[in-house]
């Protein structure tokens, strides 16, 4: 396979029926697939992993790797490995959580300042204004502030973070499509505002949508691990991504496992999560599709013709 | 012009003075008590705490803390430390030049990379070139800071000796030489984002019609792409520079806190965790003042340079 066959969201199988548009191409599969890798062994650490994730071993500290702890042990004889499925559980859920809590905000405000307009669309506008008025971080800095550092008031801050893109986002998707034929039908019908709202607008933008909350979901892991690292999210000795990198880089020149490893995993993740949100955004909004070639374009003429001629004879 | 200027100036008014009350707000209800910190959790008489809390205006009431605040800040005073006992403006002024700085040098350093890419990117769209620096640019944005910070230290300045490990220089010219590491740090998360909006603008560019009768007419590529595209292009490349210059103020904080910089971020992160009241609410507020002002700046440059704008608004 080239390299270059690797990175065009080409489909992996060629078949009549999905010639163009297809989701599952090379780069998304990859991408699905450590994230699923991932996310297995996040969960079913206690059954893959024979060590816990704060049981220590004082008699194999600060260890490089080797065949018994595969990525080494921490300054009390954690294994790291074991503690980096532990702290993805942490992070993963955590980003989980600051989408959610984005969505449960986000979407309601951004319907209804949508589709009625007026005074309701002018206030939702300016808290919006006042929250971007913040550069992102600082914003989460701030509600950490006020609320405490911990793991849930930083899920918390970073939800309430994203929420004024979302609420834009979705009010400038049921601004194009309140003035579609459909929604005036439902009106004329006599359907609810609400029903209108959320059965059929909502529906009808979710693919946007989606795309939106994939990416959200990658930098919701950055920002998570940041504020983690910055002492200001997930206290330790609790496993997280963020969290093991800065304790790991106090003794970064004694072991830089200790902070290579989950800044390792916060970076495939990551990645993983942004090319399948590419490949989704690519597949959904086919404007994004490669066009196909003149010559194919030719060629698929040339073979219709053909068996039209067959069919004829 | 000037009236435009001075209608956007006005209606960031009403948005400077909501975001101050959140601020003192957000500060306030923090659940650890000043006093306690400063002590040290030492136990104290209520006579030490009320004359405490007298000095730093603790014992008024919120409304009147926070009209004080702002009646302070007029007169160029923003408070004074709970922790340090300095005044907050001294405090922040000798660590300014540092992060300022390393800003400067990371926004140029990304320009400097991130337009040349996105171009390299746009008009070799889908071969080989490009999917290479996509890639690139993909583990960039999804790299965090601190991690590309401490991979960057552990390489440059443990192995191999070039820049000093942390610290920064006493004035301008040494810090070119220290504040580098720091500054590619925080500069390539933003060539990441700068290279695809370039890019993606250069392609939407090149497949305008005009763009299109250029080519046919046979005006050589590189005139078309520079000339006509690329000034085009950079209208969008520029407001999302803009956004992560803002932006990067607050990244700074991760930079400074890997190569112990002790900028302005570090101050606000101890601030944070500590309680201390006036330095927090002080450099959160003239952050989000120096953020609106870019943005303030950036718009007042498009409706120079683009009539629809200022005739719209």
């Amino acid at each position: 396979m080239k390299a270059s066959d690797l990175f065009g969201h080409r489909p992996m199988f060629r078949s009549k029926k999905r010639k163009e548009g297809v989701l599952f191409t090379v780069p998304v599969i990859l991408s699905m697939i450590v994230l699923g890798a991932l996310i297995f062994c996040c969960v079913f650490a206690p059954f893959i992993s024979p060590y816990t994730e704060s049981g220590q071993d004082r008699t194999a500290i600060m260890q490089g790797p080797s065949m018994r702890h595969l990525l080494g042990t921490d300054r009390v004889g954690r294994d790291t490995l074991t503690r980096v499925f532990y702290g993805g559980r942490t992070t993963l859920i955590s980003a989980l959580g600051v989408v959610l809590i984005s969505i449960i905000i986000g979407v309601p405000f951004g319907l209804i300042s949508g589709y009625y307009g007026g005074w309701a669309d002018t206030i939702i506008g300016r808290i919006c204004d006042i929250l971007l008025s913040f550069p992102s971080l600082l914003l989460a800095f701030i509600f950490v502030a006020g609320f405490g550092r911990s793991q849930l008031n930083a899920i918390i801050a970073l939800g309430i973070v994203y929420v004024p893109m979302l609420t834009r986002l979705v009010r400038s998707l049921t601004l194009v499509e309140k003035n579609k034929t459909y929604v005036e039908a439902l009106q004329s019908c006599g359907v609810s505002d609400f029903s209108i709202m959320f059965r059929h607008i909502l529906r009808n933008s979710v693919s946007t949508i989606t795309v939106q909350l994939t990416l959200d979901l990658g930098y919701a892991v950055l920002d998570l691990a940041a504020l983690s690292f910055l002492g200001l999210g997930v206290q330790p000795p609790t496993a997280d991504w963020g969290a093991m990198l800065e304790e790991g880089f106090t003794l970064i020149l004694m072991q830089p496992m200790l902070s290579l490893a989950p800044g390792l995993a916060i970076v495939l993740t990551v990645i993983a999560v942004n090319i399948f949100s590419d490949g989704l955004h690519q597949y959904l909004e086919p404007i994004q599709r490669k066009m196909p070639s003149f010559k194919s374009v030719e060629a698929r003429l040339e073979r219709e013709r053909s068996a039209q001629n067959e069919c004829n004879a | 012009m000037s009236k435009y200027i001075f209608k956007r100036i006005l209606s960031l008014i009403p948005i400077v003075i909501i975001v101050s009350v959140l601020i003192f707000a957000m500060v306030r209800i923090t659940p650890s008590d000043p006093v306690a910190v400063m002590m040290k959790g030492k136990k104290i008489t209520p006579e030490t705490r009320a004359s405490i809390e007298a000095q730093f205006d603790l014992d008024k009431s919120y409304p009147e803390q926070y009209i004080c605040w702002i009646r302070n800040i007029f007169k160029g005073d923003f408070g004074t430390s709970f922790h340090y006992k300095q005044p907050v403006l001294s405090l922040v002024s000798s660590r300014l030049p540092n992060t300022l700085q390393l800003v400067m040098m990371a926004s140029l350093l990304a320009l400097l990379i991130a337009l040349p890419l996105g171009i390299v990117c746009a008009v070799n769209m889908n071969r080989m070139a490009d999917r290479v620096l996509s890639l690139l640019t993909l583990i960039f944005v999804s790299a965090p800071t601190f991690l590309v910070g401490i991979l960057l230290m552990l390489g440059f300045a443990v192995k191999l000796g070039w820049f000093p490990v942390y610290g920064a220089g006493h004035n301008f010219v040494e810090n070119l030489h220290a504040l580098f590491l720091p500054a590619v740090a925080l500069a390539l998360n933003m060539v990441a984002l700068i290279a695809r909006i370039t890019r993606s603008n250069m392609i939407e560019q090149l497949n305008a019609p005009y763009a299109q009768t250029a080519i046919a007419k046979g005006v050589p590529l590189r005139k078309v792409v520079m000339g006509h595209c690329f000034k085009n292009a950079l209208i969008p490349v520029i407001t999302v520079t803009s956004i992560q210059f803002g932006g990067m103020i607050v990244g700074a904080v991760l930079v400074e806190n890997v190569f112990a910089l002790g900028g302005v971020g570090a101050l606000l992160i101890d601030a944070i965790k500590q309680a201390d009241y006036p330095v927090t609410q002080s450099i959160t507020l003239m952050m989000v003042v120096v953020f609106l002002t870019i943005n303030l700046i950036v718009d007042v440059l498009y409706a120079a340079i683009d009539p629809r704008i200022r005739l719209d608004a």
